[in-house]
């Protein structure tokens, strides 16, 4: 028998705590939203299998991943965000109540961001299943004490691969690195490779990739493929770390929210998703970078649209939509657009029972958006909770504007 | 109805609650939940990864400063 859920309402939902999830949520926090984040393993996300993230503003001398997530961790709570440490069943996210469902609770809430990051990206090389936690690693921070003095592999060649194998080289005997390109080529910047090239613990193996992952219960070689001679060699290891990338984690939005070929989630430059009020940020979208410093800067943002939804929804529902009246969609820093206000005050003064709204498009479009009006300046008519009429452009009429108001005025009587 | 049973493992180190929390959950009917309550924080870590790995619910909450209760719900 199914359990009863607990039900329980907030404003923002985050969805994710890693880099972009706590961000987010300090930005919530602070603008004294009921804020909620879900996250499924352990707070701070991939961001804690960095060891040391050296270029994140603010500090100089470096910080190691956990050390930066439990600063982020902090300022969240400080802000009275509130954790929820498990994972997300289903989602329904159509509604203007957005409904996230964990296997206790039913959240409830005004808007989702959506921050769940990436997963590391696998081989697909034969037993790598087997020895995923036995043998096969993704975070030399948290596995690199264990090796010490043991040889191990790394697979990769980009910034994670190389930067996070020369750490390895502090600890272990020998780091040898397998490099699907050709000789010479890596992917990582320049810097790692010098430093990599001139390091004695290091040895590269380019133009290979895994074929398969071999031992009894641990793993102890892997099992190489040049892949121009097509040449086996087998590498005896005792951890295999890969550092190829990683996997959008979408799966529970698939068909519900856009997203590219690769499932990375398509927002506009406010992180808006296809679907109001549901916004993405972070490693989760689709975009060129992706760091601690971007996901920052992606959840501030969609913090802030958050609010400013919540904010626009109940002004247009409470204010605009309850009562008869019109509404003039216009943006402010243009000039010829704020000449009709004036007209706007004028008939304020004839026709006293009807409501009268400004609606500023300059630093957000939401308002607009709802009433459905397509360009600026617009005369929005409000008749019993619905968009009556809209005079758009340059046909902001004003005898038109006025016919019509006289003429549901005298409807009225 | 299913039921609820309540496993104090406070003040008990690795790998003590771990399997504590096998055993408690091997005598539990599927749906019914385990509440394993733990203060050490490497029980946090290996009690969820155990309890998702056999492929169960699970939860953790945070009841006080470095006090956690780990929540399973038994699916099969």
């Amino acid at each position: 028998m199914a359990r009863e859920k607990k039900v329980e309402q907030y404003d923002v939902v985050i969805i994710g705590g890693g880099a972009s999830g706590l961000t987010a949520g300090i930005y919530c926090g602070r603008a004294r939203l009921k804020t909620l984040i879900i996250e499924q393993a352990l707070v701070g996300g991939i961001a804690t299998n960095t060891n040391d993230i050296e270029n994140y503003p603010g500090f100089p001398e470096g910080i190691t991943g956990i050390g930066l997530m439990n600063l982020f961790h902090q300022q969240a709570k400080k802000f009275d965000v509130k954790f929820k440490l498990t994972n997300v069943k289903t989602i329904d996210l159509s509604g203007d109540i957005k409904i996230v469902e964990t296997f206790r609770n039913r959240f409830e809430a005004k808007t989702v961001i959506i921050c769940n990051g990436s997963v590391p990206r696998l081989t697909g090389a034969i037993n790598e299943e087997k020895f995923l936690g036995k043998g096969i690693a993704f975070c030399a921070t948290c596995d690199a004490a264990a090796n010490t003095d043991k040889e191990v592999l790394v697979i990769g060649s980009g910034d994670a691969a190389i930067e996070e194998g020369i750490f390895l080289t502090k600890f272990a005997s020998k780091v040898m690195v397998s490099i699907i390109h050709d000789e010479g080529k890596f992917d990582c910047n320049e810097i790692a490779k010098a430093a990599a090239l001139a390091n004695p613990k290091m040895e590269f193996y380019h133009n290979t990739v895994v074929e398969s992952y071999e031992g009894d219960n641990e793993l102890d070689k892997v099992i190489l493929k040049n892949l121009k001679t097509g040449e086996k060699k087998a590498i005896e290891c005792a951890t295999c770390f890969l550092f190829i990338g990683y996997l959008p984690n979408t799966s529970l939005y698939k068909d519900i929210i856009d997203m590219t070929d690769r499932g990375y989630i398509i927002t506009d430059e406010n992180m808006k998703t296809n679907i109001p009020g549901v916004f993405a940020a972070g490693d989760v979208r689709d975009k060129l970078l992706r760091q601690v410093a971007t996901c920052v800067g992606d959840a501030s943002i969609a913090g802030v649209m958050a609010e400013k939804h919540i904010a626009e929804s109940e002004i247009f529902e409470e204010q605009i939509m309850a009562k008869d009246g019109i509404a003039y969609v216009y943006n402010a820093i243009e000039s010829d657009q704020r000449y009709f206000l004036s007209f706007i005050e004028e008939i304020e003064e004839v026709y006293k029972d009807y409501c009268y709204h400004r609606v500023d498009t300059y630093k957000s479009e939401g308002i607009a958006d709802r009433l459905g009006v397509e360009s600026c300046p617009s005369v929005v008519f409000i008749k019993d909770g619905k968009v009556e009429k809209i005079i758009c452009g340059d046909k902001c009429n004003k005898d038109e504007v006025r016919d019509i108001i006289k003429n549901n005025e005298e409807t009225k009587k | 109805m299913s039921k609820e049973v309540v496993l104090d493992c406070f003040g008990e180190a690795c790998p003590v609650p771990l399997v504590k929390a096998e055993k408690a959950l091997e005598k539990l009917e599927i749906n019914d939940i385990l509440i394993v309550q733990i203060d050490h924080s490497c029980a946090m870590k290996n009690v969820p990864e155990w309890a998702r790995k056999q492929g169960h619910n699970v939860e953790i909450e945070e009841i006080d400063d470095g006090e956690w209760e780990v929540i399973i719900e038994k699916v099969k």
